[in-house]
């Protein structure tokens, strides 16, 4: 897990590197701004459903390998 | 239409808004500038600029962009941008009001003084606006310079 929210932990940009994509390849393909796919990579933002789920299809992944609760 | 399109449209709305509200301000809390304003009727241009600025990013979001750059544009990580700004100007409106209310002279409250009170709220809360408007401005110009 890379840096995270703290209510969220995410693994974007691990698996968007293994997908060799760029931020602002991916933001494209996911229809935001690259500085929200950076946000995100950060653990600035949280995304919302729809845009968790389209990240996730992009890179052909299950949202729950992209994002975990952190326990506790 | 572009980050630093849309930085120049808004840095240019807000930054005229400010020097005419902060103008005003001064004016209406009495302190003695060196110069002032002839004509009244460019008081106009801030609220002119900022009603064809927004006519142009609504036109432009229609007719002139493609959905890619709008998809970048207008964003949920720009709409919570904007939010967190509007908040702060809630706040900070509301903290000035209570300051301009605190430095009234209540003892000896006329209608002239009243007016004078609603008018320097009116220009606190346009010089706000015109301030979130070059912070909002400067967030695209730094998307800009990094994407």
């Amino acid at each position: 897990m890379g840096k995270s929210h703290e209510k969220l932990l995410n693994n974007l940009e691990e698996l968007r590197k293994t997908a060799g994509l760029t931020q602002q390849e991916l933001s494209e393909s996911a229809e935001v701004s690259r500085k929200s796919m950076n946000a995100i990579e950060n653990g600035v933002y949280v995304p919302s459903t729809v845009l968790a789920l389209k990240i996730a299809e992009t890179l052909d992944c299950k949202v729950e390998s992209l994002f975990k609760l952190p326990k506790n | 239409m572009t980050f630093f399109k849309r930085f120049l449209v808004l840095f240019i709305c807000g930054a005229v808004q400010v020097f005419f509200a902060t103008y005003l301000l001064l004016e209406l809390l009495g302190f003695g500038l060196a110069w002032h304003l002839m004509n009244h009727d460019i008081m106009f241009i801030p609220g002119i600029l900022v009603f064809l600025g927004s006519g142009y990013l609504t036109f432009s979001y229609y007719f002139l962009s493609d959905e890619q750059s709008n998809n970048a544009l207008y964003d949920e990580f720009n709409a919570l941008r904007y939010y967190k700004l509007a908040t702060a100007g809630y706040v900070i409106n509301g903290m000035g009001i209570f300051v301009l209310y605190s430095m009234q002279d209540w003892s000896n409250w006329s209608f002239e003084l009243a007016n004078n009170m609603i008018y320097q709220i009116a220009a606190f809360a346009w010089l706000i606006f015109g301030v979130l408007l070059v912070w909002f401005a400067l967030g695209d110009l730094r998307e800009s310079r990094n994407g």
